[in-house]
């Protein structure tokens, strides 16, 4: 299920949260809404940890993780990761990477089993991506950006990547990351899909700016609905060939 | 994308209140005072200065009217036909080319009179020519006050057109009067037309919007349509051809096969077959209304011959667009018992979103947008297993989702005690930890100047047990060395003889450092380079000029005496000049000094003329300008004399006594 919510007036949810397999981590000092909304979707099966990083709330940002495990920029501060690891369970490994790309979340996109990372990363931070997260790193661009934590993010099921993503591409990525992946937008033609979303294997959260078209897309490739492997239905593809082009 | 908003067209006002504006305003906003005195280009200046802002003030409003109204040849030709319809093309293009002229005649009429002006040679001549200039401005605009009255009354008819857009997505319905076509509208939008059991109910396009997948469809309610020559169709029919030429739309053709419309299905027909020609190359769906009147089924065989061939015409428009299907051509409907409207709803979007898509699939557009439509799957490139991992509590949470009651929020927890910005939560309350207790616990960051998370270790309890368990150690081998040193306690004599020369040896280091370094006698008063041996004492002075007959007093006094208190007396000096000259011999040279500077008889303000200043005066000035120039400005903005003083804000001998009713100044 895709829900569609907004953190405090804005619609860059994927920002303000990190959404995984085994946890979710929100900013501390933010809205109760924001949080409460997600808890009740969550539901208790996993973790809502409120906590900063670096004590900013751009989570979602500056931090990358998996069901396995969670990396923090060097600039998390020793009581910011002593709180993640006494609210998160022992599973997950919590590690500070020292890394000079501080933005994690934009320099690293993972699921469970792969992850693409942004080309500049250090051979020592590529290490502990593989190591602490259980991943196979790859080092990729996304429709030449190179900012692949943010114009790209999927999950064990599917994944959405920017817009302007060519085919060719596409199937390189899809068979890299061994997901169906589909070119897209979110928040109403925002090409930043990670900043707009927060999603993990079983529930989204778009921005509230986006549009029903946009939502059914992300449900589909996500797969959040129904077990079908990830196609566009038919009713999509017309409704995107209209929201498309305006003429 | 052009939007048709012809809710922003200013007012027009009628002719008079047009003069009286312009007018008005050249009073206000000219000079008002001219002088038979004056100079006469002045005078003049004066004069075309009113003639030149009445004709740009003219000008401009003129001008606004020719551009907000639209062309009705630049605009889309729905609205353009539409306008034409409403208002007759040849009048409303005459009002405005009149405005047009009129504008273009003022600016004449201004040109020659400020011609004229410059040949003015009195006063009086100005004048009358001003009056005469604004005279004949105002008389052409009068004459073109039919038009701007006109223009005003199609200004508010076109404010209150709906706003239909011609490019968007559109479902047109059309049909006789009376045969449903508004109880349909009200039924798929939300639209709130006025329905009535008579024809023409409808007089005009109305709008409304309805959603189908994903996407928002713009509803056009229509007039009815009679059955007769072109020519002779009244303003409202006419409306609806408009919009069915024009729209690129899904038509609904709307059919009352239960007659009760008063035309019958026969006569409906004709009508069909004569504007078929409007439907081409549109999604045509032939709707038969009122079912629960009389069942498509139970049609006379004349009848249902009737709407087959309709029907076969219909299914012409669609074999055009390459779409040979028959659904959704022919559908029955009842809008009273709800029957089949959502159907027909829909076979109509759907129709028009096929034949739309076809379109833009086939536009140069597509191939930059090939890639939104791709689902890349992914071919295998290893053996490896990637199995989603869904938690096993959020398929239970799922499978029981409904039975399960809410939980209680932390947005809950927050209504109810204080809100937003009163309540606060505690981070620390979903802590994983071994035990609830140590929730709570406070953790210091910075220990005995340590970062306390830098010592941290996951192991730390082992670590514990290890150091407790060398701690145990070494208090047992500690125990055995007390043990053994008990043994040795007893010294023979001469070792006590010699421990206590050390200690008395160290007790005497002590004393005398602690001598050296008593405070009062450590001040160095010879430099301790010279005094090693710390000799040079005050007694010692004493003693040795004592010794040279010389009274120490004075000396040792002034020793002891480190620095002195500033006084007032100048009585001092002379002492002090006395101590300095041993010799006894006055030496008056700093007397002489300050007598140089400053006689002691001038008063203090009195300012003596030198330092470069030609007299006193001059140096006063001076004086005054360097304490100005560096005097601290009121940089604060604190209060000071100059301010406002309202000493008392309320008298109280002006606020007290009666009020109610009588007076406040009589008491």
């Amino acid at each position: 299920m895709a829900s569609r919510v907004k953190f405090e007036n804005s619609c860059e949810v994927g920002v303000f949260a990190r959404l995984t397999n085994a946890y979710c981590l929100v900013p501390a000092e933010a809205s109760e809404s924001f949080y409460s909304v997600l808890d009740a979707e969550l539901a208790g099966t996993v973790p809502v940890v409120r906590s900063s990083i670096a004590g900013t709330r751009i989570v979602g940002r500056l931090c990358v993780g998996n069901k396995r495990g969670l990396l923090l920029p060097h600039t998390a501060t020793d009581q910011e990761i002593q709180h993640l690891r006494n609210s998160l369970p022992d599973e997950v490994v919590v590690k500070c990477v020292d890394e000079r790309l501080s933005a994690l979340g934009n320099c690293i996109a993972c699921n469970d089993y792969v992850a693409l990372t942004h080309p500049d990363l250090d051979k020592e931070t590529e290490e502990v991506i593989s190591d602490v997260l259980g991943v196979e790193v790859f080092r990729q661009t996304i429709a030449g950006n190179i900012l692949v934590g943010s114009y790209c993010t999927f999950t064990n099921k599917g994944g959405l990547v920017h817009p302007q993503t060519s085919v060719e591409d596409l199937d390189e990525l899809s068979t890299l990351l061994q997901v169906p992946l589909v070119a897209g937008t979110v928040n109403r033609g925002s090409d930043v899909i990670s900043a707009g979303i927060a999603v993990n294997d079983w529930t989204a959260f778009c921005g509230s700016d986006t549009t029903a078209t946009e939502v059914s897309v992300v449900e589909s490739v996500f797969r959040l609905r129904d077990p079908r492997p990830g196609a566009l239905g038919s009713d999509v593809k017309s409704s995107m060939v209209q929201d498309l082009f305006k003429s | 994308m052009v939007q048709y908003n012809f809710k922003k067209i200013t007012v027009v006002p009628p002719g008079k209140d047009f003069i009286d504006i312009i007018l008005s305003r050249t009073q206000r906003q000219t000079p008002t005072v001219v002088h038979k005195g004056y100079a006469i280009s002045r005078i003049r200046q004066f004069y075309m200065r009113k003639v030149r802002y009445s004709q740009q003030n003219f000008y401009e409003k003129l001008s606004t009217i020719i551009d907000e109204f639209p062309r009705l040849d630049d605009i889309h030709p729905f609205y353009g036909d539409l306008l034409h319809v409403l208002y007759n093309k040849d009048h409303y293009k005459l009002a405005l080319g009149q405005i047009n002229t009129a504008r273009n005649i003022i600016a004449k009429i201004s040109k020659d009179y400020l011609r004229l002006l410059k040949y003015g040679d009195s006063l009086y001549r100005c004048k009358c020519l001003k009056v005469a200039a604004l005279g004949r401005m105002c008389t052409v605009v009068k004459r073109i006050s039919p038009s701007l009255a006109y223009l005003e009354q199609i200004r508010q008819h076109m404010a209150r057109l709906p706003s239909i857009d011609p490019n968007t997505r559109t479902v047109l319905i059309c049909g006789y009067p009376n045969v449903g076509k508004s109880s349909f509208m009200n039924k798929v939008t939300r639209a709130d037309v006025d329905v009535q059991p008579y024809a023409f109910t409808t007089k005009s396009l109305f709008v409304g919007h309805t959603d189908y997948k994903y996407l928002r469809y713009q509803v056009i309610d229509t007039p009815g349509i009679l059955d007769r020559p072109f020519e002779d169709r009244n303003i409202i029919e006419m409306c609806s051809i408009t919009a069915l030429a024009h729209l690129r739309a899904a038509v609904l053709f709307f059919l009352d096969i239960s007659g009760s419309c008063g035309y019958s299905i026969a006569q409906q027909a004709a009508l069909f077959h004569s504007i078929k020609s409007l439907f081409m190359n549109k999604p045509l769906v032939i709707v038969c209304n009122k079912t629960d009147l009389q069942p498509l089924e139970g049609l006379s065989e004349d009848d249902m011959k009737l709407v087959m061939d309709m029907k076969a015409e219909a299914m012409k428009t669609i074999t055009q667009a390459g779409d040979p299907n028959e659904e959704g051509v022919l559908l029955t409907m009842s809008t009273l018992t709800d029957d089949g409207v959502m159907a027909v709803k829909n076979a109509a979007c759907e129709r028009l979103l096929e034949q739309r898509v076809d379109v833009k699939m086939k536009s140069k557009k597509m191939v930059d947008c090939l890639n939104r439509f791709h689902v890349a799957v992914p071919k295998p490139r290893d053996n490896k297993e990637r199995p989603i991992c869904i938690p096993p509590a959020v398929l239970e949470a799922r499978a029981n989702a409904a039975a399960k009651e809410k939980k209680k929020l932390e947005k809950d927890f927050e209504q109810e005690n204080g809100g937003a910005g009163v309540y606060s939560t505690s981070l620390k309350k979903h802590y994983i930890l071994a035990n609830d207790e140590w929730k709570e616990d406070i953790l210091p960051e910075i220990l005995d100047g340590h970062n306390v998370a830098d010592f941290l270790d996951p192991d730390i309890l082992e670590r514990c047990e290890e150091l407790e368990r060398e701690e145990g150690l070494r208090l047992e081998e500690q125990a055995a060395q007390d043990a053994f040193e008990i043994d040795g306690h007893e010294l023979t004599e001469e070792q006590k003889e010699i421990l206590s020369q050390i200690r008395k040896k160290k007790a005497l280091l002590i004393q005398e450092h602690r001598m050296k370094k008593r405070t009062a006698e450590s001040r160095p008063i010879v430099p301790r380079k010279f005094d090693k041996d710390r000799k040079f004492t005050t007694k010692r002075m004493g003693r040795q000029l004592s010794s040279m007959g010389v009274d120490p007093s004075a000396a040792i006094a002034r020793s002891k005496s480190r620095g002195r208190k500033r006084e007032r007396s100048l009585s001092r000096a002379a002492a002090d000049g006395d101590d300095m000259e041993v010799d006894g011999q006055q030496s008056n040279k700093k007397l002489r000094l300050r007598s140089r500077s400053r006689s002691k008889s001038r008063a203090p303000e009195e300012v003596i003329p030198g330092e470069g200043f030609k007299d006193s005066e001059q140096k006063k000035k001076a004086i005054k300008k360097a304490k100005d120039a560096t005097r601290n400005r009121n940089k604060e903005a604190r209060r000071g004399e100059a301010d406002r003083v309202i000493p008392t804000l309320k008298p109280k001998h002006l606020f007290s006594g009666k009020r109610t009713l009588g007076k406040t100044s009589r008491r």
